[in-house]
């Protein structure tokens, strides 16, 4: 499903985000990716979704040769992935039921199935009680789970997560991963960069350890060590 | 494009134009008061080329004769020029008819009483030629001048190239004011639009992440350029129409014998004209900003402060 091969990042500064990196992850995969910060997790993830591009190396996602895919397929890529990132990124003069659809709006879907599907997300994430509201009016857990809603509300093949619970107490971390688990139970393979070792070691899912830009462990059901 | 993405660009236009009040009112404002100005000056141009067309039109070509001619050699010549093509039509002015039509003044004309009855009426045989069309005034000017009957031959030409100066600059600096008010408006229609950009750069982020194409994201700002040129451009055809006849006044007293030559159709010409300026400048200001619209991604945002 996803193989990196060879993978390095370079910036221009002369800094070496990653460092020669091969791995593979399979339809329906759940993973963790953890590393001290500044080891080179939020530049993986961003290879994957395309916002950069790797300086050596391949990435293929379903076969295909992502770092070569011309600009104007990334669109189409990009909908076949859910994205949540730490800062959560909803739009503040729309309400939860306008952020999660905006997903389904910008490519194009129509009106009816839209609102079918925004209904699903919410539910799902349990915030169909509070489609209505704005970003602002939500805590900082509802607002990160307004955010899995569009990422999911596609049927992404991936969902890719970068530090999803860096801002949550751990009872909402709980609840996120847990979500996390449910999507993963319907086939989505999920990847998330995380920092939080009680939920990785509480999991039980494969961990792949990245420390100064190389992997420096890979196992089926890790716990959180990596030095 | 679908008829939802069309729907989607429309009301986020609209929606952006409202919540960006002060910005899409600049923005407008700019194209027509841009606008109103270059249709002022093409109204000029056009009424200017009317009259000269219209003079040349009806070019009245008088020809003195000289002091010796006589009723019968000035009827051989009038003769001779009513039978060729380019002439519509040949009036010949005896000296007593001149000098009638010259003095009105009831005491000129006891002046003249007195020249005429001591056989002193200085005036010549004249003959006036109305020409078809303007093309061939040159070659019968020839023609006359040519005639040993003829002294001199008078067609307004002094007022007639004065006019045509006025006409030529007038032309070249519609074209300079049109160029210059075109590039003005579009420069704040590329920063206005650039202000925006940045603004709604989360947005666009997020659209980008979702998977929008370049073309979905630039479809909102594209229509907001159509829709500001419209208007824009309603408001300098309603304003001109409505001024049409102030301007005309204004320009009677600055040219001499002004008198309007447009018709109802050159005005709904030159709306139709200013509507299209209104809209490509619009548009274009918001595509030349968008240009770079590929570029814009999280990263990009995060380390070029876009």
């Amino acid at each position: 499903m996803i193989e990196l091969q060879g993978v390095s990042k370079i910036f221009p500064n002369g800094v070496r985000a990653l460092n020669n990196i091969s791995l593979k992850i399979n339809r329906g995969d759940f993973v963790f990716l953890v590393g001290p910060s500044g080891s080179g997790k939020s530049t993986f993830l961003r290879m994957l979704f395309r916002e950069d591009r790797p300086t050596e190396g391949k990435i293929l996602i379903d076969g295909k040769d992502i770092t070569t895919m011309p600009e104007s397929r990334i669109p189409y890529l990009r909908r076949n992935l859910g994205i949540v990132l730490q800062d959560f990124q909803l739009l503040k003069r729309r309400t939860v039921a306008e952020n999660v659809a905006f997903g389904l709006r910008v490519i194009g879907t129509s009106e009816s199935v839209i609102n079918n599907k925004v209904q699903e997300a919410l539910e799902q994430v349990g915030l169909s009680h509070k489609r209505r509201m704005y970003p602002t009016e939500l805590s900082g857990g509802e607002q990160q789970r307004v955010c899995i809603a569009r990422a999911i509300v596609n049927n992404p093949l991936i969902l890719i997560t970068d530090e999803p619970t860096g801002n949550l107490d751990p009872m909402i971390s709980q609840e996120i991963m847990q979500l996390f688990l449910n999507i993963n139970k319907s086939g989505t393979t999920v990847i998330v960069a995380t920092h939080n070792d009680g939920i990785v070691r509480k999991l039980r899912k494969r961990v792949v350890a990245l420390v100064e830009g190389q992997i420096v462990k890979d196992e089926e059901h890790g716990t959180y060590a990596y030095e | 494009m679908s008829y939802s993405n069309l729907k989607f660009f429309i009301v986020e236009a609209l929606t952006n134009m409202r919540k960006s009040g002060v910005m899409a009112f600049i923005t407008i404002s700019t194209i027509a008061i841009s606008l109103i100005l270059m249709g002022t000056f093409l109204l000029a141009t056009m009424n200017m080329e009317g009259f000269l067309a219209q003079m040349q039109s009806e070019a009245l070509v008088t020809a003195y004769l000289k002091k010796d001619a006589t009723l019968d050699s000035a009827n051989t010549l009038y003769l001779r020029l009513t039978s060729l093509e380019e002439i519509e039509n040949v009036k010949v002015i005896s000296p007593e008819d001149a000098a009638n039509e010259l003095f009105t003044n009831p005491d000129d004309k006891k002046l003249l009483q007195i020249g005429l009855d001591n056989n002193e009426n200085p005036l010549p045989f004249t003959i006036r030629i109305k020409i078809k069309n303007t093309e061939s005034l040159e070659k019968i000017l020839k023609k006359l001048k040519n005639e040993p009957l003829v002294d001199s031959v008078n067609y307004g030409e002094d007022l007639y190239k004065q006019l045509e100066g006025m006409s030529k600059l007038l032309w070249i600096v519609s074209l300079i004011v049109v160029i210059l008010l075109g590039l003005a408006s579009l420069f704040i229609v590329y920063n206005t639009v650039r202000l925006t950009l940045f603004m709604r750069r989360e947005e666009i982020i997020i659209m980008k992440l979702v998977g929008a194409t370049n073309w979905f994201v630039r479809g909102p700002f594209v229509v907001e350029g159509f829709l500001e040129g419209l208007l824009a451009s309603t408001m300098s055809v309603v304003v001109l129409l409505l001024s049409y006849n102030f301007i005309l006044t204004k320009l009677a007293e600055l040219i001499p014998f002004f008198n309007s030559t447009i018709t109802v159709e050159q005005l709904f010409k030159l709306s139709i004209k200013l509507f299209m300026m209104g809209i490509v400048l619009g548009v274009s200001g918001s595509l030349i900003s968008l240009r770079d619209i590929n570029k814009f991604s999280r990263s990009t945002a995060l380390y070029e402060g876009i």
